[in-house]
């Protein structure tokens, strides 16, 4: 048997820098490679195969492709940055001090308990956990089931830095290999903003590992010196390391820019920031290439079988051989072409086997030559080696006895996959094209193309010729003029066309794996065809092929195929899943960026935010950063609320009203504008006078209600409530403009420019007296629901004498600067008064005291105006007004109606959210008639109080009702809401 | 992404800088009270739910604040037409 061989570092491979030697530890073991290795060329040249098990039987797996297709090497990474608990090896880029460590497998990936599973493996089938823990339910098993699978655990960490930036381009360019290249190229010295964006770090794609030469030097060296003159000229942007992980309409896109520091000898590196790019382009050209395409053997599975263009990769750019002795099993020229570039770097190819019969092409005549032997119309019908591949088994397709060959490593090449997921981002269904075994997309969004492998299987001189023919028409079409580049003199060899084969026939189906990460086999498909599920949606979530991190790149099309097969269809009439954004995996803390914890969004803060501070208050957010009570009015919530209540009963309390909506209404058609709006009647309203009223949505539901303020003739101030103050603003100016547009009006929302502060107790005018105001305060000149202007010293303050709380109340406005000192001011001059300062809460329960509504708690979605006892109003108003009409439908006359009344509960306790119970009902559950939409203990009355919305309410007074909530039930007394000084004599003082 | 010029300021605009307003040309019936209920409520509930070219409404949330009508395909997203509201087009999106 051979002796298992291991990967080593190689002279050359243009991505790294030998020079620059870089420390890291996988497992805890200290390793070593270079700066421009990824963590899994690294760990090749360190001579590790084996990176994980596999997620139902716990095979050994190993490196299996050189990037984001790889759907086995995942790892958990720490680095000078951050940790990250499920990474593909080949996207991490190496740095000093990086600690990486296997996912899978326990007690470890090299002895894994769990590979007993494998045991067992013929009973582990699709669908073999809905099939098995059906009994009594799936949820008894489900978290036994869950913990042993998923990659890494979570942790909590300082997040990576990251930032945003929204742009916008004239031509963004997915993919910088020959074809990308090639569109820059044209471009250049059009005048046109350009993006072009590479997943790598540098230019060139394939470029950079395959053999071609341009203008007689190696392409990799014409590729970097493009890359060079794109970044002197000002008009292309080159995003290296970068991703673009989304598209969506109006070409807009998301991509994300790693920003990586390899660090050095005592400086760790890593991951050190990310930017996430919003980017609307107005021409888009994908020439993202395209992907090796796997075979489907038996015994696919082990480490050391990897994609062709992943050996060709860790070669040609990080200059690291898998293995010392390569077994190459391909149905095209791709798999020659790796054959070619691995014996030139000095690897022993043991042999090629081609599924097709006869093959001939100047590539096929150039593997002769070096003597590599060729098998030509075999497969590979096995393998062996359980930690590490040691031989593969060959056979003629035709049939015939299998020979044993030598080999590390299998480099499998079964055609090529065109990236063209962004295209389907966008809606566009792939097409099939059986000539060249390729889904492609022919139609594309509009402002779109296609160049190059994206678009099938192109040379390097049809693509950078595609790529010439794209600019040419972008200049045209954007009337730049022609451009004097010319796609440069290029020699390749020559390849022939792909033969189609997707699986062996000889052989188990259960050990032929198609999806290696969640361990579907060609036997699984079989099952899931017996058991009908041959939509290619249904076999993807029956078997969970292709659901894995990797997306399934690797699996998708030889599992659709294999189903084709299976049904006796076409592969294009079986299609594939839908792609969706994003591309590959994006962090969380890189979409969310800023907005988190403190910064998760903005806090609005009152003018007079410091005066609140200073009094203890404790802050809830309503929108804005609103005191709900204040410290130094007590120790506790309950005995501050009650002590900030009963200084407005006996004394004065102050209230910041800052957020309460003001929003100016201006012009000849003022009142008739806003008479359009609220059910009462606008056009009475004289100046210096206020009126309380409610507005509604033209369906008749009542949406804000507030207070209006005549301020002049043709001059009005509107008052809606707090949380409605924008949306109100934004409702009359669209009405304003799309309904009314012949009304001479103008909107102003002046909310944030005016500080309001309530003072309201019986002591309230003689605070309000201490200020100096230039205007008559007795109740003869300045009435309840009236508006003066005034100076207080030298500040021009607006005065509306109304009240939220049953008592003698002012509002007091003053420009916004001046909040603070006004607020102090009052403070200062109330000491002698008994002043304090009163938050939300008390503000709230003063209102249910006087049994004022509060909209939104006190309404809902179906709430009228009959509802809450404005019917009468309604009915004077004879002038239209929104939603008015739809009042006479048959809903708004019903009887059955939710009605706004209060409650009083003699020894129990009332709670918001209790559901009033039908009267003949014993127990819950039963049917009920409404619930309680606010309560409190009211010291006024010495008991709970409350209101609620009942069916037929208002005819139900003096009603006792039985009130279920939270699994017990109070008896509570329907009354009238005006608790508190029903005869308004407090408020009129 | 949705992106719109607004005809008004100019500006280019993504969706989350824009309102939408749902179909235009709802006309508001004048007077209410001169129809019958179920015009009414067909003013206030019923809509095209159009696949294809689509009227429709949309503000200028975060810029200028102007209300304009927009010819939109319901399905692709894309954009045909912009107006203003007085119905003048405005300047036709180059792309």
């Amino acid at each position: 048997m051979a002796v298992q061989e291991t990967g080593y570092r190689l002279d050359g491979g243009c991505l790294i820098d030998s020079h620059k030697p870089l420390q890291f530890h996988f497992n805890g073991k200290p390793m070593h490679g270079f700066e421009g290795d990824t963590l899994a060329s690294a760990l090749l040249a360190n001579g590790v195969g084996l990176l994980g098990r596999s997620f139902k039987y716990h095979r050994p797996r190993g490196i299996y492709g050189a990037g984001l297709e790889d759907p086995n090497a995942m790892v958990a990474v720490r680095d000078a940055y951050g940790y990250e608990p499920a990474l593909r090896a080949g996207q991490v880029r190496l740095a000093e001090g990086l600690d990486a460590h296997t996912v899978t497998g326990w007690p470890s990936v090299d002895f894994d308990v769990g590979a007993v599973a494998q045991l067992g493996m013929r009973f582990m089938k699709a669908g073999f956990y809905c099939k098995t823990f059906m009994w009594p339910t799936w949820g008894l098993y489900e978290p036994f089931i869950r913990k042993p699978t998923g990659f890494g655990g979570a942790e909590s960490v300082k997040p990576r830095r990251s930032e945003q930036r929204h742009d916008a381009c004239d031509v963004l360019i997915i993919g910088g290999g020959a074809a990308g290249i090639a569109v820059a190229c044209g471009l250049m010295g059009g005048g046109l903003k350009v993006i072009l964006a590479d997943e790598q770090p540098r230019l060139g794609g394939a470029l950079m590992r395959e053999r071609v030469t341009i203008n007689g030097r190696p392409g990799a060296e014409w590729a970097t010196r493009q890359q060079a003159a794109f970044e002197a000229a000002d008009e292309i942007d080159v995003l290296t390391d970068t991703i673009v992980t989304g598209a969506y309409e109006g070409n807009f896109f998301t991509l994300l820019q790693s920003d990586h520091h390899a660090g050095g000898p005592g400086q760790p590196g890593g991951l050190r920031s990310e930017r996430l790019w919003k980017l609307h382009a107005r021409y888009v050209v994908l020439a993202t290439g395209s992907l090796d395409r796997p075979l489907v053997f038996q015994d696919n599975d082990r480490p050391g079988v990897m994609l062709s263009s992943a050996v060709g990769r860790f070669v040609g750019e990080y200059g690291v051989a898998p293995g010392r002795t390569v077994g190459i099993f391909t149905n095209n020229d791709g798999g020659h072409l790796t054959a070619l570039s691995l014996i030139q770097a000095g690897l022993n190819v043991s042999a090629i086997i081609d599924t097709r019969r006869a093959p001939e092409s100047p590539t096929v005549e150039a593997t002769a030559a070096a003597g590599i032997r060729l098998f030509a119309g075999s497969e590979v019908v096995g393998t062996s080696g359980y930690k590490g591949l040691r031989s593969i088994d060959v056979a003629p397709i035709s049939g015939g006895s299998a020979k044993r060959i030598d080999c590390s490593v299998l480099a499998l090449s079964g055609g090529r996959t065109p990236l063209i997921h962004l295209a389907t981002h966008r809606g566009v269904k792939p097409v099939f094209n059986p000539q060249s075994g390729e889904f492609v997309c022919p139609d594309v969004p509009s402002g779109w193309h296609v160049v190059g492998d994206a678009g099938g299987f192109s040379s390097f001189a049809q693509a950078m010729n595609d790529g010439l023919e794209v600019s040419a028409a972008i200049r045209t079409t954007t009337g730049v003029g022609p451009s004097s580049w010319n796609v440069p003199k290029l020699s390749a060899l020559e390849s022939a066309p792909s033969a189609a084969f997707w699986k062996s026939n000889a052989g188990n189906p259960a050990r032929m794996w198609v999806d290696l990460q969640n361990d579907v086999t060609v036997a699984d498909i079989e099952l899931a065809v017996c058991e009908g599920y041959v939509s290619v949606e249904h076999l993807k979530r029956y078997t969970t092929l292709g659901m894995g991190t990797d997306q399934g790149r690797t699996s998708n099309i030889n599992g659709l195929a294999i189903l084709a097969g299976l049904t006796g269809r076409e592969i294009g009439a079986v299609g594939t899943t839908t792609f969706r954004p994003p591309y590959t995996a994006v962090r969380m803390g890189a979409i969310a960026h800023i907005r988190q914890n403190q910064l998760y969004r903005p806090r609005r803060l009152m003018p007079a935010h410091e005066a609140h501070i200073a009094g203890g208050a404790v802050f809830e957010d309503f929108g804005w950063q609103r005191p709900d009570w204040y410290r130094a009015n007590a120790a506790d919530r309950e005995t501050a609320v009650a002590a900030e209540m009963v200084a407005v009963r006996n004394a004065v309390g102050l209230f910041d009203g800052s957020p309460l909506g003001k929003i100016e209404v201006t012009g000849p058609d003022a009142a008739a504008f806003l008479d359009r709006f609220y059910v009462s009647n606008i056009m009475t309203l004289k100046p210096g006078r206020i009126r309380y009223s409610v507005m509604l949505k033209e369906n008749g539901v009542i949406f804000d209600d507030g207070v209006l303020a005549c301020i002049d003739e043709g001059y009005y101030l509107a008052g809606p409530s707090s949380g409605n103050a924008e949306t109100v603003a934004a409702w009359f100016e669209r009405w304003r403009q799309t309904e009314w547009p012949a009304l001479e009006v103008g909107i102003a929302p002046v909310t944030s420019n005016w500080a309001s502060v309530a003072i309201a107790g019986p002591r309230a005018r003689a605070l309000l007296a201490k200020l100096n105001p230039d205007v008559d305060l007795s109740s003869m000149a300045f009435p309840h629901m009236s508006y003066r202007e005034c100076r207080l010293g030298d500040v021009a303050a607006r005065i509306s004498r109304v009240s939220f709380t049953g008592e003698l109340q002012y509002e007091i406005s003053v420009p916004a600067r001046y909040g603070l000192d006004l607020i102090n001011q009052l403070k200062g001059e109330g000491e002698a008064l008994g002043i304090k300062m009163v938050g939300m809460e008390a503000w709230l329960r003063l209102r249910l005291e006087k049994g004022y509504l509060h909209v939104g708690s006190d309404t809902n979605g179906r709430t009228t105006p009959g509802d809450i006892g404005m019917g009468g109003i309604v009915e004077r108003k004879s002038a239209d007004f929104i939603g008015k009409r739809s009042l006479s439908l048959a809903f708004g006359g019903s009887d059955e109606r939710e009605e706004l009344v209060g409650l009083h509960a003699g020894q129990g306790r009332l709670a918001p959210g209790g559901r009033i119970m039908a009267p003949n009902a014993i127990s819950a559950p039963c049917v009920t008639e409404g619930y309680v939409t606010s309560a409190c203990y009211s010291p006024s009355m010495a008991k709970d109080i409350g209101l609620a919305l009942i069916e037929r309410g208002r005819s139900r007074i003096g009603e006792t009702v039985r009130i279920y909530d939270g699994g017990g039930v109070v008896e509570a007394e329907i009354c009238c809401p005006e608790f508190y000084d029903p005869d308004n004599e407090r408020l009129r003082a | 992404m949705i992106v719109i010029r607004c005809p008004y300021c100019d500006e280019l605009r993504h969706e989350e800088e824009l309102e939408y307003g749902g179909e235009a040309d709802i006309v508001r019936p004048a007077p209410p009270e001169s129809i019958s209920d179920e015009e009414w409520a067909s003013y206030l509930y019923m809509r095209t739910n159009t696949k294809g070219h689509h009227h429709e409404q949309w503000c200028c949330r975060a810029g200028c604040s102007q209300w304009f009508k927009v010819v939109r395909d319901t399905v692709s997203h894309e954009i045909h037409q912009i107006m203003r509201l007085d119905g003048t087009l405005a300047r036709p999106e180059e792309a």
